[in-house]
C-alpha cells in the first residue's frame, strides 16, 4: 500500500484497542528467545547446586566429570575467583552485604547455591557430568525461619554476623503513641505474606560470545535491564564497558525476576572469555523455582488506631523480611517500598514503621510483581477491614471517610510521598456501582439466612509507579529515546526501556503514528540492545510508557520542530505559518502541502538546506520525572465458601483502575488480567515452602501451585482516567495494579464470608484445607 | 519426617532378631538395596537405589547399628548421599514377644534434602510407608521360608 502519495482518511491510534504488533511472531513461534540463539562452536554450561542449606565444602573432585567425553571444562569457586561479587544496590547505614561470589567458595548457604559449572558440547552431556562431580559437604546447623533467625543465640547464617540482621529501616511521623492512646479503638493483626516464586514463562538464560579479535564480549540474556547489566558486568569482570554489549532478545516474562544481575550472567561471560568459545546456559524450571529470588517473604505486625466515627488516626507496622542468605540487586530496597506505601489511599495523621531484614539459609528474596506495594496494601486493607468490623461500620464507608479529596492534590502522605493526582472516591463509586454493592449485601443477608457463607471483599489500593525520580532510585530513574526518521519516511524508535511482555512496540508505535500522521506499520521500536540504544534504565516499576514514553514524546517534538523548519524552507514560507496535522505540513501562505515522508526525504537529500539547520531527521531526548506517579483503584469481589470442603468460589470480580491517561486499553486490561492472576495465586494456592532444615519442599510445577485458566474469575474491568502531573503524557502505569488490588479483595471477601463464624483474619494461601480447618475450629468452639 | 509403627512378625523373637541383624538378609530384603558390606564392627557401607515420584537415583551411605540389647532392642543410623540429594535417618527397634508372633515396634526420623526434597515431598510419606511394608514383607518371607 502506498503510504505517502495518497492521504486516505488518517486514523489515530492513541486510546484505541490496537492489537499487539508483537503477537504474530510470538504465537507463530518465530520469535527469537535466548535459547533459540545458536553460535558456531557454542558450548553448553550446567550448574551444580548445593543440596544442603548450610555446609562447609571440604573438597571437590572433578576428574570423573572431566573424563566424560564431550566435557570441555569444569569451574569451581576458586577458578572464577577473579570475577567480582554479585552486586547489591542497597544503601542503609547498617546494611550488611555478605561476599556473594558467583560460585560458592568455602561454604554453601542455601539449597540451590551454585557450586560448580560444567561446560560440554551439549546440554545433556553437561547435565550428566554434574552427576560425576563429587563435592564433600560437611553439613552445618541450619536456620530457616526468619523470626527464629532473629532470636538470641540463633544459628548464624554468616558466621561473621552474630544476629542474622541484614539491615534495619525505620520511619515515623506524627505522635503515633498519642494517637493510639487517644484512639477510641485500636486493633492489631499479625499477617504472613509468604514467599512467592516468580515463574516467568521463559526461565533465565544466557549466551555469552567473546570476539577475540575485536576484544568484544556480547551477552544475550533474558533480562529486564540490559544497560544496567552491561555496566555491572564491566565492574564484575573488570572490563572496559565499551567492549561489552548486552542484548535482551525476546524475553518471555520477568515479573521483576529478571530485573537483577545474576551470578550465571557473569559466569557465562567469564567462561566464554576463558575458553574463547560461545557459552549457552539455560535455566531449568526446577532451578528457577529454587533460586530465582522469591518475592514477598514478610511477617508483618500491623496496628491501627481510629476514632468512633471511623477516622483513621495512627498506624504502626513491624516487618520481618526473610531476605535469604544473600542479597540480590534490590533485596534490601524492596521491603522499604512497603513502608513508603503503607498509608495507601488514606489520610493518616501519624505512623511508625520498623523493618528488619533477616538472613536465613534460604534462597535470596527480591522483587516480584508489585515489589513491596502488594505487601503494604494487603496488610493495610486487611487491618482497615478489621477496624470497620470493630466499629460496626460498612467497609466501604470507612474507606470513603478517609480518602483525601480531589482538591487536596498533590497530596502528601504521612510517609512523605507526594501523590500526584487522584479522585479515589470516583473510582470506588464506579466499582461499587458496577458490582451493585447494595444488591450484594442483600444477597449476603439472604445467603446467611440460608446458612451459606457468602462474602464481599473490598480493596481500595494505591500504587507507586513510573520509577522514578533519579534521586529516589539506585541507578538513575530517567529514560532515553531516539527517533530516527529514514529517507523514506519510515521511523525507527530506539528506547532505553526493555519490554518483555508489556507491549511497548505497540504502544510506542501508536504514539509515533499519531504524532507523525503515519501508519503504525511505518514504525519500528528497537529495544534491548546496548549497541543500538545509547543507554537506558530498563523496564520495571511501571515505567515503560511514563518514563520511556515521555522521552519518546520529547524526541518526537524535536523531530516535528526540525521537520517544520524544513517544510517552511521548501514551501518558502515563514516557519510560524506552518502547521503540521495528520501527517501534513501546510501553510496559510502556500498552496502546496508536504507529507511527513516528503519532508523526511528532503532532510536526507538536502537540496534546500534551511539556514542554520543540519541534515538528517533524528532526535535523542532524555526524560527525568519530577516524581513517581500514583495510580489507584478499587477491586471488589464476591465469593461463596463451601462449608463442607472449604473451597472458595469467586462469584464476581470487579476491577476499576485509574492508571492515568491510557494509550491502549487492550494492553491495560491485559496487565490487569495478568496482575489479578498473580494476586489470586497467593490468595488461594501459592507459596514457597521450606522446612526447618532449609529444604525447599515444593520445587516443581507439580508441587508449586499457580493459577490455571479454570481458577480465574471473569474479570469485569472499568476505569477512571486522572492524568498524572509528573510527566507530559499524563500516564501513571498499570503493571502491578492487578496484583496489588486483587489480593486484599480476595482475602477480605473470604473473611467476610466466614465472619458469622467469628473469623476476623485468615492467612494466605487460603487453600480449601486451611479454610476447612478454620471452619471446623470455629464451628466447634 | 517421622515414622512409627509395629509389624507383627510370625516368628519367635530370637529368629527375628537374628534376621534383622544379618547383613546378608538385609541386603536381600531392604527395598532397592544394591549392596551391603561390613566395614567395621556394626558398620556397613550400603548402596541403595531409590525412586520417589519422578526422581530416581542411587544413594551411597553408611549404616551403623548401636545400643544392641539382644534380642530386644537396637538403634540404627543411616546416612546416604546421591546425585538426587541426601537421606539421613535414625531409628529404634523394639522386639516384643506377643504370643505366636513377635511385635517389631519401630520409631524413627528421616531427613531428606536436595532434589528428592523439592520434587518428591508429596510422595515421601507414602513412599516411606510402602518401603517399610515391602521390607517387612520380604523379611517375613525370608524368615518363614527358612523354616
Amino acid at each position: 500500500m502506498a503510504t505517502t502519495t495518497t492521504t486516505p482518511e488518517l486514523k489515530t491510534y492513541i486510546g484505541k484497542r490496537v492489537r499487539r504488533v508483537e503477537d504474530p511472531r510470538l504465537i507463530t513461534g518465530t520469535a527469537t528467545y535466548v535459547d533459540d540463539i545458536r553460535k558456531p562452536g557454542m558450548l553448553h554450561a550446567a550448574v551444580l547446586r548445593s543440596p544442603y542449606a548450610a555446609a562447609k565444602i571440604t573438597g571437590i573432585a572433578i576428574e570423573k566429570a572431566l573424563a566424560l567425553p564431550g566435557v570441555k571444562a569444569v569451574y569451581t569457586g576458586k577458578d572464577v575467583a577473579a570475577v567480582g561479587p554479585v552486586p547489591c544496590a542497597g544503601s542503609m547505614e547498617d546494611l550488611r552485604i555478605p561476599d556473594h561470589r558467583i560460585l560458592a567458595r568455602e561454604r554453601v548457604y542455601y539449597v540451590g547455591h551454585p557450586v560448580v559449572a560444567v561446560v560440554a558440547t551439549d546440554r545433556y552431556i553437561a547435565a550428566d557430568a554434574l552427576d560425576l562431580i563429587e563435592v564433600d559437604y560437611e553439613p552445618t546447623e541450619v536456620i530457616s525461619d526468619p523470626e527464629e533467625a532473629l532470636k538470641d543465640g540463633a544459628v548464624r547464617v554468616h558466621p561473621e554476623y552474630p544476629d542474622n540482621v541484614a539491615f534495619t529501616y525505620k520511619q515515623a511521623k506524627g505522635d503515633v503513641d498519642k494517637a493510639f492512646e487517644e484512639a477510641d479503638f485500636t486493633c492489631e493483626e499479625r499477617i504472613l505474606v509468604p514467599r512467592l516464586a516468580p515463574i516467568p514463562m521463559e526461565t533465565r538464560g544466557v549466551v555469552a560470545d567473546w570476539d577475540e579479535g575485536a576484544k568484544e564480549l556480547t551477552l544475550y540474556s533474558s533480562t529486564q535491564i540490559p544497560h544496567l547489566l552491561k555496566t555491572q558486568l564491566a565492574l564484575q569482570l573488570d572490563m572496559p564497558e565499551h567492549h561489552i554489549r548486552v542484548i535482551a532478545p525476546e524475553v518471555g516474562g520477568g515479573f521483576g525476576s529478571k530485573c537483577n544481575v545474576w551470578a550465571e550472567e557473569a559466569l557465562a561471560c567469564f567462561v566464554a572469555m576463558d575458553l574463547k568459545k560461545p557459552i549457552k546456559w539455560i535455566e531449568s524450571r526446577r532451578e528457577s523455582i529454587q533460586v530465582v529470588a522469591h518475592g514477598r517473604a514478610h511477617v508483618d505486625t500491623i496496628e491501627i488506631a481510629a476514632k468512633k466515627d471511623g477516622t483513621l488516626t495512627g498506624l504502626k507496622l513491624h516487618i520481618v523480611c526473610d531476605i535469604g542468605a544473600h542479597h540480590q540487586l534490590l533485596t534490601p530496597i524492596i521491603p522499604t517500598l512497603a513502608v513508603l506505601m503503607l498509608p495507601g489511599l488514606y489520610k493518616f495523621r501519624s505512623f511508625k514503621a520498623s523493618l528488619v531484614g533477616a538472613f536465613t539459609n534460604r534462597a535470596p528474596s527480591d522483587l516480584y510483581r508489585g515489589a513491596g506495594r502488594p505487601e503494604a496494601t494487603y496488610v493495610l486493607e486487611r487491618i482497615v477491614d478489621k477496624m470497620a468490623r470493630i466499629l460496626g461500620m460498612d467497609p466501604a464507608e470507612i474507606r470513603f471517610k478517609n480518602f483525601p479529596e480531589p482538591a487536596e492534590f498533590p497530596f502528601e502522605t504521612v510517609t512523605g510521598l507526594q501523590y500526584d493526582s487522584g479522585d479515589y472516591a470516583a473510582a470506588f463509586h464506579k466499582a461499587l456501582d458496577k458490582i451493585d454493592y447494595k444488591a450484594c449485601r442483600e444477597e449476603q443477608k439472604k445467603a446467611r439466612a440460608e446458612g451459606r457463607l457468602y462474602g464481599i471483599g473490598i480493596s481500595t489500593y494505591g500504587e507507586l509507579c513510573a520509577f522514578g525520580p533519579s534521586p529516589a532510585t539506585p541507578a538513575g530513574g530517567w529514560e532515553c529515546a531516539s527517533v530516527n526518521v529514514k529517507a523514506t519516511g519510515k521511523v525507527e524508535v530506539l528506547t532505553g526501556i526493555s519490554p518483555h511482555g508489556q507491549g511497548e512496540e505497540t504502544s510506542f508505535s501508536q504514539m509515533v503514528a499519531d504524532a507523525f500522521g503515519i501508519p503504525m506499520s511505518d514504525v519500528v521500536v528497537i529495544h534491548g540492545d546496548t549497541a543500538k540504544v545509547s543507554y537506558g534504565i530498563g523496564t520495571f516499576g511501571s515505567r515503560g510508557i511514563a518514563i520511556g514514553g515521555s522521552a519518546l514524546h520529547l524526541a518526537m517534538q524535536d523531530i516535528v520542530a526540525k521537520a517544520t523548519k524544513y517544510a517552511a524552507h521548501i514551501l518558502d514560507v515563514d516557519a510560524d505559518t506552518v502547521t503540521f496535522k495528520n501527517g501534513t505540513f501546510s501553510s496559510s501562505a502556500a498552496e502546496q502541502t508536504l507529507s511527513f515522508a516528503d519532508v523526511a526525504l528532503e532532510t536526507h537529500l538536502c537540496r534546500k538546506l534551511p539556514p542554520g539547520t543540519e541534515p538528517g531527521l533524528t532526535a535523542t531526548r532524555f526524560f527525568e520525572p519530577s516524581n513517581f506517579a500514583f495510580p489507584f483503584g478499587a477491586h471488589i469481589c464476591t465469593v461463596e465458601v463451601d462449608q463442607e470442603t472449604g473451597e472458595t468460589t469467586i462469584l464476581r470480580f470487579v476491577a476499576v483502575d485509574d492508571c492515568g491517561k491510557i494509550i491502549n486499553p487492550l494492553l491495560v486490561e491485559g496487565q490487569i488480567h495478568g496482575g489479578v492472576a498473580q494476586g489470586l495465586g497467593p490468595a488461594f494456592m501459592e507459596g514457597v515452602i521450606y522446612d526447618e532444615e532449609g529444604q525447599l519442599l515444593n520445587g516443581t510445577m507439580m508441587d508449586y501451585a499457580i493459577p490455571k485458566a479454570r481458577h480465574m474469575p471473569w474479570i469485569e474491568t472499568d476505569r477512571t482516567e486522572t492524568p498524572s502531573t509528573v510527566n507530559p503524557l499524563g500516564v501513571k502505569g498499570v503493571g502491578e495494579a492487578g496484583t496489588i488490588g486483587s489480593l486484599p479483595a480476595f482475602v477480605n471477601a473470604v473473611v467476610d464470608a466466614l465472619s458469622p463464624l467469628g473469623v476476623d483474619h485468615v492467612d494466605i494461601p487460603m487453600t480449601p484445607q486451611s479454610i476447612w480447618r478454620v471452619i471446623q475450629e470455629r464451628s466447634r468452639s | 519426617m517421622k515414622l512409627k509403627g509395629t509389624y507383627a512378625m510370625p516368628a519367635p523373637r530370637d529368629e527375628v532378631w537374628a534376621a534383622l541383624l544379618d547383613p546378608a538378609v538385609l541386603a536381600r530384603t531392604l527395598p532397592g538395596c544394591k549392596s551391603l558390606q561390613e566395614t567395621g564392627p556394626d558398620e556397613y557401607a550400603m548402596q541403595m537405589s531409590l525412586v520417589i515420584s519422578s526422581v530416581k537415583g542411587l544413594f551411597e551411605g553408611k549404616v551403623r547399628i548401636m545400643d544392641q540389647q539382644p534380642p530386644e532392642s537396637y538403634r540404627i543410623e543411616v546416612e546416604g548421599r546421591g546425585k538426587i540429594g541426601f537421606v539421613n535417618g535414625g531409628g529404634a527397634f523394639l522386639l516384643k514377644d506377643a504370643g505366636d508372633v513377635t511385635d517389631i515396634d519401630y520409631e524413627g526420623e528421616v531427613k531428606v534434602g536436595g532434589m528428592i526434597a523439592s520434587v518428591g515431598q508429596r510422595l515421601m510419606d507414602m513412599t516411606s510407608k510402602m518401603m517399610i511394608k515391602r521390607f517387612f514383607t520380604a523379611l517375613e518371607d525370608e524368615i518363614t521360608e527358612r523354616e
